[in-house]
């Protein structure tokens, strides 16, 4: 489900334009951001965390040519399913 | 975690506020949204939100572990769990601060190379230097060999054995380092041949340039160390009287120099004007040794001038008009036998032949060194090479040819020593003199204030496309910054206004200096 194929379900259930749909998901999408950006975090009930964190500058060595790099740190966003959404999922089968 | 969490109840004031519609409306937006995402990922989907991020399932394989209190085994089912992978321009805005961090590779090759590459620069002017000394060397072999022939049999010999020893102290200094052999030279030169040589520079020296002159000194003691030899030692072996020796030699020389300049035409003048009063002061020496020992000096001179004219019978000695006709021209002596005139004129005609020789070097030196003005040491080493292959030739007379042979000979190597001494210049563009002018900073486009987490090279990005040219920023603000690592929240940068040419991203030497500023100034 790509991002028109959201806006498509969303208007459909809302009973709304896609036009209306797309630009509050664009508010949505940079309120997060902005939010991010701004080292918070983000919990929506019943879905999850939307968190920064920062990954620790580290040396990692080539396996075949030996060459150690050192690697910067940086801030990655993380998210972390919330207990519900993951008692949701749990009645998933498996189908691998 | 300090970390401020915000709650749904706040997105969605926020969100209101800004797309201003009521927080009903919002609410139930977001509370849509969620369900969609869920549903999608219920669906098995992967769900995507434009510039936000996508979300899809993992499944978490059953695992064993133990239960920590009890101890006991248990199995953990296998799960789905959702993952969300940040889309680009999240990572990007999230990870602004540490942006102009890049991933340092610390055993980096291409260092290596370049250090290597610049010893390898430094090493070269040696490995010319060795190769030439190893050069000469051979030749002075070859002189050695060719040399050895008239040693043995006259006393005349004693001259090339000299030269030799000469050679070889020469030879000896030589390989260890040019230079040293250079100043030797020069200094047996100041003792021995000054006032000679001095004549001969003269004449050359005042179109010529400091190193022009050096080179000449060099060349000439090689040259007219060996003449002098001669005359003095040819000397002896004429007059049989040391007496008259001192006497001879001065006007000799001063004569010789005298005629010099004009030499192929006067040769004949000259050996007639030297010889004869020399052959008065030897005749008369003769006669005042026949007075008092009436046989012996002449059986003495004899057998010498008997090897002497083998030797010269051995080497080929080209039909010269000149020769001829001074043997020819030679006064009748009733007291000497042939034999002893014709031996002194071969001698006069060796001395001639070595200043025609060390004239002929002058004149080629001199062609070869005043059309260029610039030199370098390695011309020094060449030159003594040809002295000595100018040497090498008068031993095994070549008389005539010679002094063209060596003016083409100087020539030949010019080309080459240009070639590979002269220090490669970088081709002085506009853009080397962007890079070599100081740079001054009159106009600013702007200014930044300092706030955590930005940093020069931020500011370097966005003004100029490239953190690479912060160094310009740094300059431009140095008498603020005391170290481009720690600059103090609050400091006011200006942002200069750069030459295009010189924060140009396609030129790769714009980058290079940067980065070359950036060594120089983060140490």
């Amino acid at each position: 489900m790509n991002n028109k194929e959201l806006i498509a379900s969303m208007a459909n259930k809302m009973k709304a334009p896609k036009a209306v749909v797309a630009v509050l998901l664009e508010t949505i999408v940079s309120t997060c951001t902005e939010l991010l950006v701004e080292d918070k975090t983000i919990g929506f009930q019943s879905f999850g965390t939307f968190e920064v964190r920062k990954k620790e500058e580290r040396l990692s060595v080539h396996p075949s040519t030996q060459i150690r790099t050192l690697i910067p740190p940086k801030l990655v966003v993380n998210f972390k399913q919330s207990n519900i959404l993951k008692d949701k999922l749990k009645d998933m089968p498996h189908h691998e | 975690m300090n970390k401020e969490k915000i709650s749904s109840q706040e997105i969605i004031d926020l969100v209101a506020s800004k797309a201003s519609v009521s927080k009903r409306a919002a609410e139930e937006f977001l509370k849509v949204m969620i369900a969609s995402v869920e549903e999608g990922l219920l669906a098995g989907e992967v769900v995507k939100i434009k510039s936000f991020g996508t979300f899809k399932l993992q499944w978490n394989e059953p695992r064993k572990s133990v239960n920590v209190q009890t101890g006991e085994e248990i199995l953990i089912t296998g799960y789905y769990k959702v993952v969300f992978i940040p889309d680009s321009v999240l990572k990007e805005q999230v990870n602004e601060p540490f942006a102009h961090l890049e991933p340092v590779e610390l055993d980096s090759i291409p260092q290596k190379k370049e250090l290597i590459d610049e010893v390898d620069d430094a090493l070269d002017p040696l490995r010319i230097f060795t190769e030439q000394a190893t050069e000469i060397k051979n030749l002075l072999s070859e002189i050695q060999a060719i040399s050895a022939k008239p040693i043995s049999i006259t006393p005349e010999s004693q001259q090339p054995a000299d030269t030799r020893q000469e050679v070889e102290s020469i030879q000896e200094v030589q390989p260890a380092e040019t230079k040293k052999e250079v100043e030797s030279i020069q200094e047996v030169q100041a003792a021995e041949t000054k006032e000679e040589e001095d004549k001969i520079i003269q004449d050359v020296q005042p179109f010529d340039t400091k190193l022009e002159d050096e080179t000449i000194q060099e060349v000439q003691p090689a040259v007219t160390k060996p003449e002098d030899e001669i005359t003095t030692k040819v000397q002896p072996s004429e007059t049989t009287k040391p007496e008259v020796q001192p006497a001879e030699i001065k006007p000799e020389t001063e004569i010789i120099h005298e005629i010099q300049p004009p030499v192929t035409e006067t040769i004949p003048d000259v050996v007639e004007n030297v010889q004869t009063p020399d052959e008065k002061l030897h005749y008369e020496n003769l006669l005042n040794s026949i007075d008092k020992k009436p046989k012996e000096p002449v059986i003495l001179q004899e057998p010498l001038e008997n090897n002497i004219e083998k030797e010269v019978e051995i080497k080929p000695i080209p039909s010269d008009k000149n020769e001829s006709q001074l043997i020819s021209d030679l006064p009748v002596t009733p007291y000497l036998e042939n034999v002893n005139r014709t031996k002194r004129s071969k001698a006069w005609i060796w001395i001639v032949v070595v200043l025609l020789l060390v004239s002929g070097l002058g004149a080629g030196i001199y062609f070869y060194f005043n059309p260029t003005s610039e030199l370098n040491i390695f011309t020094e080493n060449i030159s003594i090479t040809e002295t000595f292959k100018t040497v090498s030739g008068w031993f095994t007379s070549k008389p005539k040819p010679k002094p063209t042979q060596v003016a083409a000979k100087v020539v030949i190597p010019k080309d080459k020593n240009e070639y590979d001494s002269i220090p490669q210049h970088q081709p002085v563009d506009s853009t080397q003199l962007l890079f070599d002018n100081p740079r001054v900073f009159n106009d600013f486009i702007a200014s930044e204030r300092m706030k955590a987490g930005t940093r020069l090279t931020i500011i370097s990005k966005r003004y100029y496309g490239s953190k690479d040219f912060w160094v310009y920023i740094y300059e431009a603000n140095k008498e603020r910054i005391s170290n481009p690592d720690h600059i103090p929240i609050g400091t006011l940068i200006r942002i200069p206004k750069l030459n295009p040419r010189l924060i140009d991203l396609s030129n790769p030497r714009c980058v290079e200096k940067a980065k070359q500023l950036h060594d120089i100034y983060v140490k």
